[in-house]
C-alpha cells in the first residue's frame, strides 16, 4: 500500500474534512490554541485546506501548546533551534508517537520497499549516544528504525571509517541497501569513499544552506553522486520536528518534493496570505493529519518554496521545491534601547 | 602586548592608535569651558550642514539632529544652567552608544562637548550608513573649526575588546552607556575610578494615552494630524525605539473608546498606506508569532490585521500591556475609566507617554501621582522621538558638569 496515491482534488477533499475536525479537536482540547482562534475570529466551515487557520511554526519555540494532559505526554521532542533561540517543544502521547513512526515508514516504503534494508549511516555513532540527543541524533535514530545492520561511515572521532564501509559493502553491496545522512554530511563524506554505491538508496535531509555556500544545488548534488559513486537513487526530504512523522519526499527523477496522502503544502503570498499559484514563490505552509496531541496540523513555516507542478509528476499531487529560509526579522531601530533620541 | 591594546580613531583623523597614546593625547592641551564658543561654533557649523536639503531629505533623522544643534538651541541649553555656583566640565567622558541607532552618539557627545568635556565616543564597528554620513559631515565642519576641537574630541571604534573598554573606563570621569540592560551589565564589569560615575540608559518602553471623547470631538484635521504623529512615533524605528508607543490606552466609556479606537485605526491605516510603508515577509511573520503568543498567554482578546503593516491587539486587561517589542506596527489597546487608573499600571521601565486630549494640569497631576513609579516624559502624539536635553528623567547638561562653590 502506498501513501502516494491521491491526486490533488481527492486529497483536498479528504484533508479539508480531516483537518477541520482536527482544528475543532484542538480548539476543545488546547485552551491556548482556542485563545488564538477566538482572537483572530477563525470559525468553520472551511471550504478549502487554504482556508484553515494556520499557526506560525515558531510559536512552538515560544510557547507550550499541547492537546493532551501532562500525564498523557509520552515523549517531548525538541528541535535544534538556532543559537540564542529556544528550541521547539512538541508533545506526543502514545498514539501520536506510534503514528508518526508508522507513517514515516509508510512514506519511505515507496522508495525502500517492504523489507528492512541494511543501512549505512553517514554520521558517527556518537550522535545517537549523546544523552542530550541533538536534533541530528534524533533524526538518525528515527531513521535507524527503518534499517538493519547499521554501519556508521564516521568513527567516534568523526573520521571516515573506510574499513567499516568496506566490510558493509562486502556483505550488502550487491543488494539494495539504505544510506541515510544529512545533506551536507553526505556531500562531505560520501563522495570521497571511492566505493561503488550503485545498489544504494540515499535518503537525505537537513537543508541546502551549507551546500548553497559552495554553489552546489540539487541538480549538481545528484549529478556528482551519480558520477562519483554510481548512486542514482537519491531522495531528499523536507520535514520538521513540529510535524514529526510527516516528510515531503523527493521523487525518483529529482523533479521536486511530493506530499504523502495525509499531508500537503500551501504556498502563501506573504503580502496577501492567499495561496500562490504554481510557479509563484511564497511561504510554505505544511498541513498534516498526524498531529493529534498538539495543534501542529496546519503550520506556516519560515521557509520559502514554490509549487512546480500538480498531478504532473511520478506521484500524484503537488510537487514543490524549497527555495530557502526567510531571514529573521530585525528592527531597523534599537531592539533594546532608545531610538533616535 | 606591553604597549596595550589598539583602537581605530574615526575622528578627527582616521588612524590606528594605542589606547595609552589616545589618553595621553587627550590629557594635553588647553581646557574647554562650559558653553565654550569654539565648541558652539563647531556644533552649529556641523548642524547647518546636516540641514542641507539633500542630507535632511535622505536621512530625516539627520534633519532632526541638525535642528537640535542650531545656535539658538545651544545658547538656550547653556543659559538654562545658571545658578549660584560655578559650573565646570567633568573632564573626560566616555560614551558607549547603541550599535544600531546611528544618531544617538551625536546627541550624547554634542551636549557633553558643549559642556566643555573631553570626549571619547566608542562607535560600534557595525555602525550603519548614517554614521558614515555623520562622520563625513563632522570632518567637513572640522576643517573650519578651532584646532582645540580636534585636540579634545575623539570618535573611535574597536571590536569587542575588554582591554580597551577597561582602559577607557578606568581613565574617564563619567561613563555614558546607552543600550539594553545586557550592554549596561556588560560594561559595568569594568571598574571606574573612585570619583567617576556611570550614566546609564537601559531598556525602556513607552505607551500612548488618548481621551476617547476628545478624539471623537476633534475636527478631522486634528485627528489626521495626530494619526500622522502617531505613525511617526510608532513606525520610524520599526517601533523598536524605547520611546515608540507599544500600547494605546483609551480613556472613557466603553462606547466612546470603541468608536474612537475604530476611527483612530482607520486614520492610522490610511496614513501608513499613504506613505507607502510596508513590512517585509519576515516582519509579517514576526508580528503573527508575537500577537498569537499574546493570545496563548491569555492577554489578547482580539487580533486584527489590516494588511501586514498594521496589527491591533485588544488586551483582556490594561494591566497586561506588553512592554516587549512585538514587531513593527503592532499596537496593543486597552480601556481605562479615567487617567488616574494608569497609576498602578506604570512600571519603572516606562519612559514616554504620548498623549492626546488631556490638559496640562491633568497631566501634571498624573506625573505627581505617579511619584516616580515610571514615565519620564509626557509629550503630544508625534513628539515621542524628539530628543530633549532632559532625557530619561536626567538633565544631561547638568550631569555633564560639576559645581564649584565659591563663597566670598
Amino acid at each position: 500500500m502506498t501513501v502516494f496515491g491521491l491526486k490533488a482534488a481527492e486529497r483536498e477533499a479528504v484533508l479539508v474534512e480531516r483537518l477541520a475536525e482536527l482544528t475543532e479537536h484542538h480548539r476543545a482540547a488546547c485552551p491556548p490554541y482556542r485563545g488564538i482562534l477566538d482572537a483572530i475570529g477563525a470559525a468553520p466551515p472551511y471550504e478549502h485546506v487554504a482556508d484553515l487557520p494556520w499557526l506560525p511554526v515558531r510559536l512552538f519555540k515560544t510557547h507550550e501548546l499541547r492537546s493532551v494532559p501532562a500525564e498523557r505526554v509520552f515523549r517531548v521532542l525538541t528541535s535544534s533551534g538556532t543559537t540564542g533561540q529556544r528550541p521547539s517543544r512538541v508533545h506526543l502521547d502514545r498514539e501520536a508517537a506510534a503514528a508518526q513512526t508508522r507513517m514515516l515508514a509508510a512514506t519511505l516504503r515507496v522508495v525502500l520497499g517492504e523489507r528492512r534494508l541494511p543501512m549505512l549511516v553517514v554520521d558517527s555513532r556518537s550522535v545517537v549516544r549523546d544523552p542530550a540527543l541533538s536534533a541530528r541524533g534524533a533524526g538518525v535514530l528515527g531513521m535507524m528504525n527503518l534499517g538493519r545492520d547499521h554501519t556508521f561511515v564516521l568513527d567516534e572521532q568523526g573520521r571516515v571509517d573506510a574499513e567499516a564501509v568496506k566490510c558493509f559493502l562486502a556483505r550488502h553491496g550487491s543488494e539494495r541497501f539504505l544510506i541515510f545522512g544529512f545533506t551536507f554530511m553526505v556531500w562531505l563524506y560520501l563522495r570521497d569513499l571511492g566505493a561503488d554505491l550503485a545498489h544504494g538508496v540515499l535518503i537525505h535531509s537537513g537543508g541546502w544552506k551549507r551546500l548553497a555556500e559552495q554553489a552546489v544545488d540539487n541538480a549538481e548534488f545528484r549529478r556528482r553522486l551519480a558520477a562519483e559513486c554510481g548512486l542514482s537513487r537519491v531522495h531528499n526530504f523536507y520535514g520538521m520536528v513540529e510535524q514529526i512523522g510527516t516528510i515531503f519526499l523527493e521523487g525518483p527523477g529529482g523533479d521536486g518534493l511530493y506530499c504523502p496522502d495525509f499531508a500537503d503544502v500551501v504556498i502563501r503570498d506573504p503580502e496577501t496570505w492567499a495561496e500562490a499559484p504554481p510557479g509563484e514563490p511564497g511561504l510554505i505552509e505544511v498541513v498534516s493529519t498526524l498531529p493529534t496531541s498538539y495543534p501542529g496540523h496546519v503550520l506556516l513555516t519560515e521557509d520559502l518554496g514554490v509549487v512546480r507542478g500538480v498531478d504532473d509528476g511520478c506521484w500524484p499531487g503537488k510537487r514543490f521545491e524549497v527555495l530557502g529560509r526567510l531571514p529573521r526579522a530585525e528592527a531597523r531601530g534599537c531592539g533594546d534601547t532608545f531610538g533616535r533620541g | 602586548m606591553e604597549d596595550g591594546p589598539a583602537l581605530e580613531v574615526r575622528f578627527p583623523a582616521a588612524t590606528a592608535v594605542l589606547v595609552a597614546g589616545l589618553l595621553a593625547q587627550l590629557g594635553d592641551g588647553e581646557p574647554l569651558l562650559v558653553g565654550d564658543e569654539r565648541v558652539r561654533a563647531f556644533l552649529a557649523a556641523f548642524g547647518r550642514r546636516l540641514l542641507r536639503p539633500a542630507s535632511a531629505r535622505r536621512h530625516p533623522e539627520l534633519g532632526s539632529l541638525g535642528f537640535f544643534l542650531r545656535p539658538s538651541e545651544l545658547t538656550r541649553t547653556v543659559e538654562a544652567l545658571g545658578g549660584a555656583h560655578i559650573r565646570v566640565p567633568r573632564g573626560l567622558v566616555f560614551h558607549i552608544p547603541p550599535a544600531n541607532v546611528d544618531t544617538v552618539f551625536v546627541y550624547s557627545w554634542a551636549l557633553s562637548a558643549l559642556m566643555g568635556n573631553r570626549n571619547v565616543v566608542r562607535l560600534s564597528p557595525r555602525a550603519g550608513v548614517v554614521t558614515e554620513v555623520i562622520l563625513d559631515t563632522l570632518h567637513e565642519a572640522l576643517a573650519e573649526a578651532d584646532p582645540v576641537i580636534g585636540a579634545t574630541q575623539r570618535i573611535v571604534s574597536y571590536d569587542r575588546s575588554d582591554a580597551v573598554t577597561a582602559a577607557l573606563s578606568a581613565a574617564c570621569d563619567l561613563r555614558v552607556v546607552w543600550g539594553g540592560d545586557g550592554s549596561v551589565r556588560e560594561i559595568r564589569r569594568h571598574p571606574l575610578a573612585p570619583h567617576a560615575r556611570d550614566l546609564t540608559f537601559p531598556d525602556r518602553s513607552s505607551f500612548a494615552v488618548v481621551r476617547a471623547a476628545a478624539w471623537l470631538g476633534a475636527p478631522r484635521a486634528a485627528r489626521v494630524g495626530a494619526a500622522e504623529g502617531f505613525v511617526n512615533d510608532g513606525y520610524w524605528f520599526d517601533q523598536a525605539a524605547c520611546s515608540s508607543p507599544r500600547t494605546v490606552f483609551w480613556v472613557g466609556t466603553h462606547g466612546e473608546c470603541d468608536s474612537a479606537r475604530g476611527d483612530f485605526t482607520d486614520h492610522v491605516e490610511r496614513v501608513v498606506a499613504g506613505r507607502g510603508w510596508t513590512v517585509d515577509a519576515a516582519m509579517a511573520v514576526e508580528k503573527r508569532v508575537a500577537t498569537y503568543g499574546l493570545a496563548v498567554d491569555g492577554v489578547a482578546e482580539r487580533i486584527e490585521f489590516r494588511g501586514n503593516a498594521l496589527a491591533s491587539v485588544t488586551l483582556t486587561d490594561p494591566a497586561a500591556a506588553p512592554r516587549r517589542w512585538l514587531g513593527a506596527g503592532t499596537f496593543a489597546h486597552a480601556r481605562l475609566g479615567g487617567l488616574a487608573e494608569l497609576v498602578p499600571l506604570v512600571e519603572r521601565r516606562d519612559q514616554t507617554m504620548t498623549h492626546f486630549g488631556f490638559g496640562r494640569d491633568e497631566l501634571e497631576e498624573l506625573a505627581r501621582g505617579l511619584a516616580g513609579r515610571g514615565v519620564d516624559r509626557m509629550v503630544p502624539m508625534g513628539g515621542a522621538l524628539s530628543f530633549h536635553r532632559v532625557w530619561d528623567g536626567v538633565d544631561l547638561p547638568v550631569e555633564f558638569t560639576r559645581l564649584v562653590t565659591v563663597t566670598g
